[in-house]
């Protein structure tokens, strides 16, 4: 994302101008933009007139329309849907090369009149790729959509991994950048298993039939000539990423194709994981052959970081809290190092609630702690989201329930002294 | 066999190439063959139709007339023996293949040759040790590694029953296939490696032969055999195997295996030895008096079978036919069977009907509960039948579920299970992604008093729900699966946890919420 123009003062009100180009872009700004923005991207709008004769006319203006954010909406057209079903046909698989592009749909009612639309008049903007949009916040710029700005337009992050996921008969695709994972693909072929007697050869001519498909489906679905791919990874329980590589290498020297060879030669990494699911991505990242390489990106980052959590949740349940209510305390009382926080957690459509995640982000970093924001387009910030996406690992042990009885006592105490205060008032009254 | 004989294929034949001679063929009605070649072309006739060609066969028997007679056979009444299955178990490299090679071996199920080519196979191979097992593991890739990754499906009679052997990879990358395996047996082999610290590997923390102990007893397999194998290996000592009978005997009791159930047998599975008659073990015979394998296999009781409940068939294997049709394979978990009925595949809207069914390599009029059956299916497309579908009587089809409250035992564990926890869900031979969405109690383990409402931290009583498409994509609906709670079909209401390639739990259905 290239960012055009900011004018925003100390107050935080003001606003920023953004050129999106890419998906992740896309995801960027569905993350900045929140219900009662003030947006101003290029439009088409059919305009119907009516003229002396009572014939009506429409045509189609290009015009730059602001509008007041009442919905947004965020789609991603990854997988071409021949999905998770396990009985989905291998037809299904060769369908047409995706363009991945994702979509972010803005609605609302139109804030700034022209000569074509009225004011209050509703429009959905579609926001493109290389358009400059323009957003105004009207309760002002908070730290956290601040940071998310300027995070989007770091110049060059676009450390891509493309990982296949792959069971016996099944495949997952993916393609994880920094702040997204996108399953672009899944193929799942039928593959009889082991019987005694008739079985075998029918097991071993899917299996072929398996890596021919998932062959095609890779060349689709992978750029793999994309300098920016750092990594291709296999992941998978048992030794079928050992069949499905050298398969690989064995179709794309058979057909002559140097880069693809060169490629795979170059940028394989093979990883154990424990499922033929999308899910055991968060396996794959926390692995040391890819921790090794990837280390400084955010989706690693994460994966480690959740990966940590989990441990001390195993280690120590005191010093790994989560959930809002408890996690705030655990703030209150200085004693959060790390805050695992979901970028979910932003996007409340209650700026109140968001408000309130805000100054907890803020108050952490102030006291030095760390905090780890989630992409929720991730495997690792989605199993955050479930466990109610806010998390934090403490510097020191403390009991949940030990601080949940302070707060009720400190609440009554308040209490009591509030009746007291006014008893005395009345007392003096 | 000319499709164009079947009254309802020719129908549908004359309606299409009516429309085809109206524009193309001018000889409309003498072009029969023009028009056969025609639909070839087409690919009308996709593979799934072939099999109507055949009419479907009638139902033989009414349901009540049905069900005597499965009872009759049951109880052992028409001289046939009883039917038990056995799954294999153990920790990888103890000689589950091996020792089951050599028992059919010697009860005579593998002739002469087929011996002598693996063992020709496997030393060219240079894995002469592996010579037994080659006659379960038959897949290439198997063969090469040494190990077995799936299921392997034999049968072997003793003088007394009749057992289906499900042969299971001990190897922990494959538990979901040995867990499939496990979910279609009564009974449970566990073979242990006597060697000394081979044991010690596989009984450990990390070893598959606790995991599999535990995994087979929560799948509700209460008989265990054990077979500590290798005892050649370590000069067929008493003591050792002694030591290994008294570790393993405090963990069965413990896991909640009754001891009146276990029963153990020293036995090398290389040498033959104790696998039918003990008679040429010069040294073992020294100490050992008891039962040969096959004396206790003789002995396994099958448990009592659901005949009178619905039918429920779990798909662990789908293959085609040698002639035409679709086979699939898997025990059936309540109710009977017979040719000629037709079927609910679940989830799905598809019906089928049975052409044929197979139990241990003969052609049957019916099966029941218990059986490990090979059922041949026609009028359905094989895109239709996944692993892990359920076939079931069309007007009695089994509940679909995407999210159920279930009773579970937390095992021995690292990570805490929370709400939201990732897990694999385990149910017969499907595994899905799914998630904790919510701790209900925690349970007192021997009383079943709830101890505590709304936990955080471990528990006992939860709520899981199936993961709704993941991450990016079109937000694909979950695909619910075939559940049952535990107390309407027991079989079909047991349910495994495992998460990040560990079993944390098992469990039991008791309500399904939608």
């Amino acid at each position: 994302m290239k960012l055009i123009g900011k004018f925003v003062d100390k107050n935080g009100t003001g606003y920023v101008n953004l050129r999106p180009e890419d998906d992740e872009d896309m995801w960027h700004l569905y993350n900045i933009i929140q219900q009662g923005d003030l947006v101003r991207a290029p439009a088409i709008r059919r305009i119907q007139s009516v003229s002396a004769t009572g014939s009506t006319e429409s045509h189609r203006v290009k015009l730059n329309l602001t509008i007041q954010v009442s919905r947004v909406e965020f789609s991603s057209s990854g997988a071409p849907s021949s999905s998770a079903d396990q009985t989905s046909s291998p037809a299904g698989s060769s369908s047409a090369a995706p363009t991945t592009t994702s979509a972010l749909h803005i609605s609302g009612p139109v804030a700034s009149e022209n000569r074509h639309v009225k004011m209050g008049a509703f429009h959905t903007l579609d926001i493109e790729s290389n358009r400059d949009i323009r957003i105004e916040k009207v309760d002002g710029w908070d730290s956290v959509a601040l940071a998310r700005v300027e995070e989007a337009c770091v110049p060059g992050r676009g450390a891509e991994v493309g990982a296949v996921v792959c069971g016996e008969g099944t495949a997952a695709f993916c393609l994880l950048s920094q702040h997204m994972t996108l399953v672009t693909h899944r193929i799942s072929v039928p593959i009889p298993r082991k019987a005694s007697a008739p079985g075998t050869s029918q097991y071993e001519k899917a299996m072929a039939k398996f890596y021919a498909i998932l062959y095609e489906a890779f060349v689709r679905h992978i750029p793999y000539m994309s300098p920016s791919l750092r990594a291709i990874v296999f992941a998978s329980p048992g030794w079928v990423r050992e069949g499905v590589f050298n398969a690989m290498i064995t179709e794309a020297g058979r057909r002559g194709d140097k880069t693809l060879t060169k490629a795979l030669r170059e940028k394989t990494v093979k990883v154990h994981v424990s499922s033929a699911h999308v899910h055991s991505l968060v396996e794959v990242l926390k692995s040391p052959e890819i921790v090794a390489q990837l280390k400084e990106t955010k989706f690693a980052r994460e994966g480690i970081v959740l990966d940590k959590f989990f441990k001390m949740l195993g280690v120590d349940e005191m010093r790994a809290w989560y959930g809002p209510d408890h996690v705030r305390l655990a703030a209150d009382r200085g004693a959060i190092g790390t805050l695992l926080i979901s970028d979910e957690l932003f996007r409340a459509s209650d700026p109140k609630l968001r408000k309130t995640y805000v100054e907890l982000v803020e108050g952490v970093q102030q006291k030095g702690a760390e905090v780890v924001m989630f992409s929720s387009m991730h495997e690792s910030g989605q199993q955050l989201n479930q466990l109610t996406g806010i998390a934090a690992i403490l510097t020191f042990p403390l009991d949940v329930e030990v601080v949940e009885a302070e707060e009720r006592e400190a609440r009554e105490e308040e209490r009591r002294q509030q009746e007291t205060e006014t008893l005395d008032g009345g007392g003096v009254g | 066999m000319s499709p164009v004989n079947t009254p309802s294929k020719a129908s549908k034949k004359a309606g299409i190439g009516a429309k085809k001679s109206g524009t193309m063929t001018p000889h409309g009605t003498g072009g029969l063959d023009a028009r056969l070649f025609d639909m070839a072309a087409l690919n009308l006739l996709s593979k799934g139709e072939e099999p109507i060609d055949e009419p479907p066969p009638k139902i033989a028997l009414e349901r009540g007339k049905l069900l005597q007679e499965v009872r009759k056979v049951l109880e052992g009444q028409g001289g046939d023996k009883k039917t038990v299955s056995l799954v294999v178990i153990g920790h990888v490299d103890a000689g589950k293949s091996t020792l089951m090679g050599r028992l059919l071996y010697e009860l005579g199920r593998v002739d002469e040759k087929t011996r002598v080519a693996n063992e020709r196979g496997s030393s060219k191979a240079g894995k002469s040790s592996f010579s037994w097992a080659w006659e379960l593991d038959g897949t290439i890739e198997e063969r090469e590694r040494g190990i077995t990754m799936d299921i392997a499906l034999q049968s072997l009679s003793t003088p007394q029953r009749q057992v289906t052997i499900l042969d299971a990879p001990g190897h922990k990358d494959f538990i979901p296939n040995m867990i499939s395996g496990a979910a279609q047996a009564d009974c449970a082999l566990l073979v242990v490696d006597a060697i000394t610290g081979e044991f010690e590997a596989g009984f450990d923390r990390g070893g598959q032969t606790r995991e599999h102990l535990l995994l087979v007893r929560s799948l509700g397999v209460s008989q265990v055999i054990v077979a500590v194998n290798k005892l050649d290996q370590v000069n067929w000592d008493p003591s050792r195997f002694e030591e290994i009978c008294g570790l393993l005997r405090a963990f069965l009791v413990q896991s909640g295996f009754p001891s009146s159930k276990t029963s153990f047998v020293p036995v090398s599975a290389m040498l033959g030895v104790n696998l039918v008659n003990n008679a040429d073990a010069s040294v073992l015979s020294k100490w050992y008096k008891g039962p040969t394998l096959v004396d206790l296999l003789d002995k396994l009781e099958p448990p009592t079978r659901e005949i009178t409940s619905p039918l429920r068939l779990p798909i662990s294997n789908v293959f085609k036919g040698q002639n035409s049709g679709t086979g699939v394979t898997g025990r059936i978990c309540g109710g009977v069977v017979q040719v000629g009925e037709r079927l609910r595949v679940l989830p799905g809207d598809e019906s089928a009907i049975v052409r044929l069914i197979d139990v241990e390599e003969q052609s049957v009029p019916w099966a029941a509960a218990g059986t490990n059956a090979a059922v041949y299916l026609t009028s359905i497309d094989p895109i239709h039948l996944s692993i892990g579908s359920v076939l079931c009587p069309p007007s009695d089809i089994v509940p679909l579920a995407t999210v159920f409250t279930a009773r579970i035992i937390v095992f021995d564990i690292q990570l805490p299970i929370t709400t939201g926890t990732s897990i694999e869900l385990f149910h017969h031979s499907r595994d899905v992604p799914a998630m904790i969405s919510k701790l209900i109690a925690t349970l007192d383990r021997a009383s079943g008093v709830v101890t505590k409402k709304n936990p955080r931290g471990t528990s006992a009583e939860v709520e899981i729900s199936l993961r709704v498409g993941t991450l990016s994509g079109p937000t694909l609906s979950t695909r619910p699966i075939p559940l049952e709670p535990f107390s309407v079909n027991k079989d079909m209401g047991r349910i495994l946890v495992r998460r990040g390639g560990e079993t944390i739990s098992a469990g039991i259905v008791l309500d399904i919420i939608s």
